[in-house]
């Protein structure tokens, strides 16, 4: 059987919380392939390549916390992450492994290298899968379409490798004993001579905020594209008046027009929250946005489209036009 | 300089893909800085591949800015993922020679992200995702970006022209189609092109669709209809039983 293949993600010299789904994820696969390959399951393995500067104590770590094999990839000194170096790096080892599937995580790296990953490999490409199932022999994968409002479900034609990119926050590890035991193998990467390089990391620059304010309220009103014009935020903020101790939080749209700070952005290039409360006001709960606030402990949505995804995700939806809902809520307060 | 954007009409509403417009005035204000003005020194092409209707899209980009449009009018195969697309566009794009590909992050119907990248590697490119700055001429054949990635943090990397890198919402503010401009566009030229023209045998893709569905519930999603009046005595009874007031 081939084994499936698993990029860990790596920043900064550490394994990022990502790489636990990831493996979380081949497991799924491994059961749902266990029916095709007659119960054999243990024929099928699952193999991680961590490339890093020094791989060693990192493939230790994911070796003993999952008990699945493990490429340590030593990287060049003074390289870092390009989706051109990455592309070079793994590709001929992709070959070598000739597995059925390779996960990546679908984040900012993920996404970067894995579609020209696969088109170098000749491989499909499955972009932001949320969901494996099977039907018989044939494995389904589910991505988000249509602005999140729709999943496709998608099968594949022949059995010709693929790519991956999971959503984060979807697959979850299994706390459980590790009974297989796996093993590392170590591998150089030589310095790249085969073509001029023509992407060169320069450094990582951190956005300075203020999410702490957010991060600590327990009411948070969230203000989204939906309340129509940059004048009708103040009602927004008047609206969270009438709650102690709350926070106004905005989806990304409105920060990138420049409407409301950075600091109030929640979602997955913004702060993850966890209120009491969140009060989602004209957002429409794109995934990216979902990311940032779905631990918080009740979630109400006041949107004019019940189809809207966040209504899938709220446990009160308020149908109506956001601004005469608020001034409602205003005059009666 | 020869600057591609492509842009893609969206399945839903028919119009330019959001972060498309993020794209295309990318390159606008490009041209802005570099050219001069009235000249084509620096010329932006775009292109979609769609149905006939796509080329809507294109007469905004005109209303927008841009110099030449091309349109691949593409077979109704229902199921269009990125790996076909990027082939379509990259025999088109394969011929000229560009020294820049702008894509949007990701469309709004197909949410993939990857017709950039696939693109940039059919053409032998570096490619660079999520871009929220671009800074050209500091160093000659270098384009200098800063990528998004999680909470706050930035890459930055030097980039080797030609490239492609995929436009992310927030890095400028895309203008609105000028009414002079507009005028202008009905006579600026198409150059249209048909998929099954471009391959001796198109690209077909690989994976089918089985099925479309609603995304899992994961709340209970309670419905709140009525009067505003009486929406706001349900929220605010909602607020008491849970403790939230
Ligand atoms: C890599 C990447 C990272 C991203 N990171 C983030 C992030 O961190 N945070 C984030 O928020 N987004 C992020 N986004 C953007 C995200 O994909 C969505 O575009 C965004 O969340 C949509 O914001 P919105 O819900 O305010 O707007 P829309 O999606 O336009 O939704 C507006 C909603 O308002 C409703 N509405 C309209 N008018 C009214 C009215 N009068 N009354 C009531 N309701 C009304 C509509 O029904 C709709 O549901 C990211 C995207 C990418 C590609
Ligand atoms: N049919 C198309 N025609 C032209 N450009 C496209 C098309 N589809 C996607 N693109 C470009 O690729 C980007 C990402 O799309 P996607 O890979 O579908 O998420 C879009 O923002 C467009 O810039």
């Amino acid at each position: 059987m081939k084994p499936i293949l698993i990029i860990a993600e790596v920043m900064d010299g550490s394994i990022r919380p990502v790489t636990w789904e990831l493996i979380a994820a081949a497991r799924v696969i491994k059961e749902l392939m266990k029916n095709n390959v007659g119960g054999k399951k243990d024929s099928l393995k699952i193999q991680v390549i961590v490339p890093a500067q020094n791989p060693l104590p990192l493939a230790k770590k994911i070796l003993s916390r999952t008990g699945v094999d493990v490429l340590a990839l030593q990287i060049p000194e003074d390289t870092a992450y390009t989706s051109e170096a990455y592309k070079n790096w793994l590709s001929p080892l992709v070959r070598v492994c000739d597995p059925s599937h390779i996960l990546v995580a679908h984040t900012s790296q993920g996404r970067d290298f894995a579609p020209g990953l696969a088109v170098r490999l000749e491989a499909i490409s499955l972009a932001g899968v949320n969901k494996i199932c099977s039907d018989g022999d044939l494995l389904l994968y589910y991505r988000p379409v249509l602005n999140n409002t729709r999943n496709m479900v998608l099968g594949l034609e022949s059995d010709l490798l693929v790519v991956l990119t999971l959503m984060p926050g979807i697959f979850f590890p299994r706390v459980s004993k590790v009974k297989s035991c796996g093993s590392i193998t170590f591998k150089k990467i030589c310095r790249w001579s085969g073509q001029p390089v023509r992407m060169v990391h320069q450094k990582i620059l951190k956005q300075e905020n203020n999410h702490q304010i957010l991060k600590t309220a327990p009411i948070i009103v969230a203000a989204g594209r939906g309340i129509g014009e940059r004048s009708n935020l103040e009602y927004v903020f008047r609206f969270a008046k009438c709650f102690l101790a709350s926070a106004v939080a905005a989806s990304r749209p409105l920060v990138d027009m420049g409407w409301i700070g950075y600091d109030h952005q929640v979602g997955i290039t913004g702060a993850s929250v966890a209120p009491r409360l969140y009060i989602a006001c004209g957002i429409s709960g794109s995934s990216q946005h979902l990311a940032g606030m779905k631990e918080s402990d009740w979630v109400v949505s006041i949107n004019k489209n019940f189809q809207a995804p966040i209504c899938s995700n709220a446990d009160l939806c308020i149908v109506a036009d956001v601004l005469p809902f608020i001034l409602a809520f205003l005059e009666r307060e | 300089m020869k600057i591609l954007v492509c842009i893609k009409q969206g399945l839903d509403d028919g119009k330019m893909s959001r972060f498309d417009e993020f794209a295309l005035e990318e390159a606008l204000a490009l041209k802005d800085k570099l050219g001069k003005p009235g000249s084509l020194d620096v010329v932006v092409d775009v292109i979609t591949a769609g149905p006939v209707h796509a080329v809507a899209v294109l007469k905004r980009a005109f209303g927008m800015g841009a110099d030449r449009g091309i349109h691949i009018i593409t077979r109704d195969i229902g199921y269009m993922p990125a790996f076909v697309t990027a082939s379509n566009l990259a025999v088109v794009a394969g011929r000229q020679d560009y020294d820049l590909i702008l894509t949007g992050i990701m469309s709004q119907d197909m949410m993939e992200g990857q017709t950039g990248p696939m693109l940039a590697e059919f053409l032998g490119m570096p490619c660079a995702t999520a871009v929220v700055k671009s800074k050209m001429g500091t160093v000659p054949g270098i384009v200098r970006v800063e990528r998004e990635m999680e909470n706050g943090y930035k890459d930055c990397l030097d980039v080797h022209l030609p490239a492609v890198l995929t436009i992310q919402a927030g890095i400028n503010i895309p203008r609105y189609p000028s009414l002079s401009k507009m005028l202008v566009a009905a006579k600026k030229s198409i150059t249209t092109l048909v998929e099954e023209d471009l391959f001796s045998n198109p690209v077909s893709p690989k994976e089918f669709l089985v099925a479309i569905e609603y995304p899992d519930q994961t709340r209970a999603g309670q419905r709140l209809d009525g009067s505003l009046d009486d929406q706001v005595r349900q929220f605010q009874s909602f607020l008491q039983e849970k403790g939230l007031v």
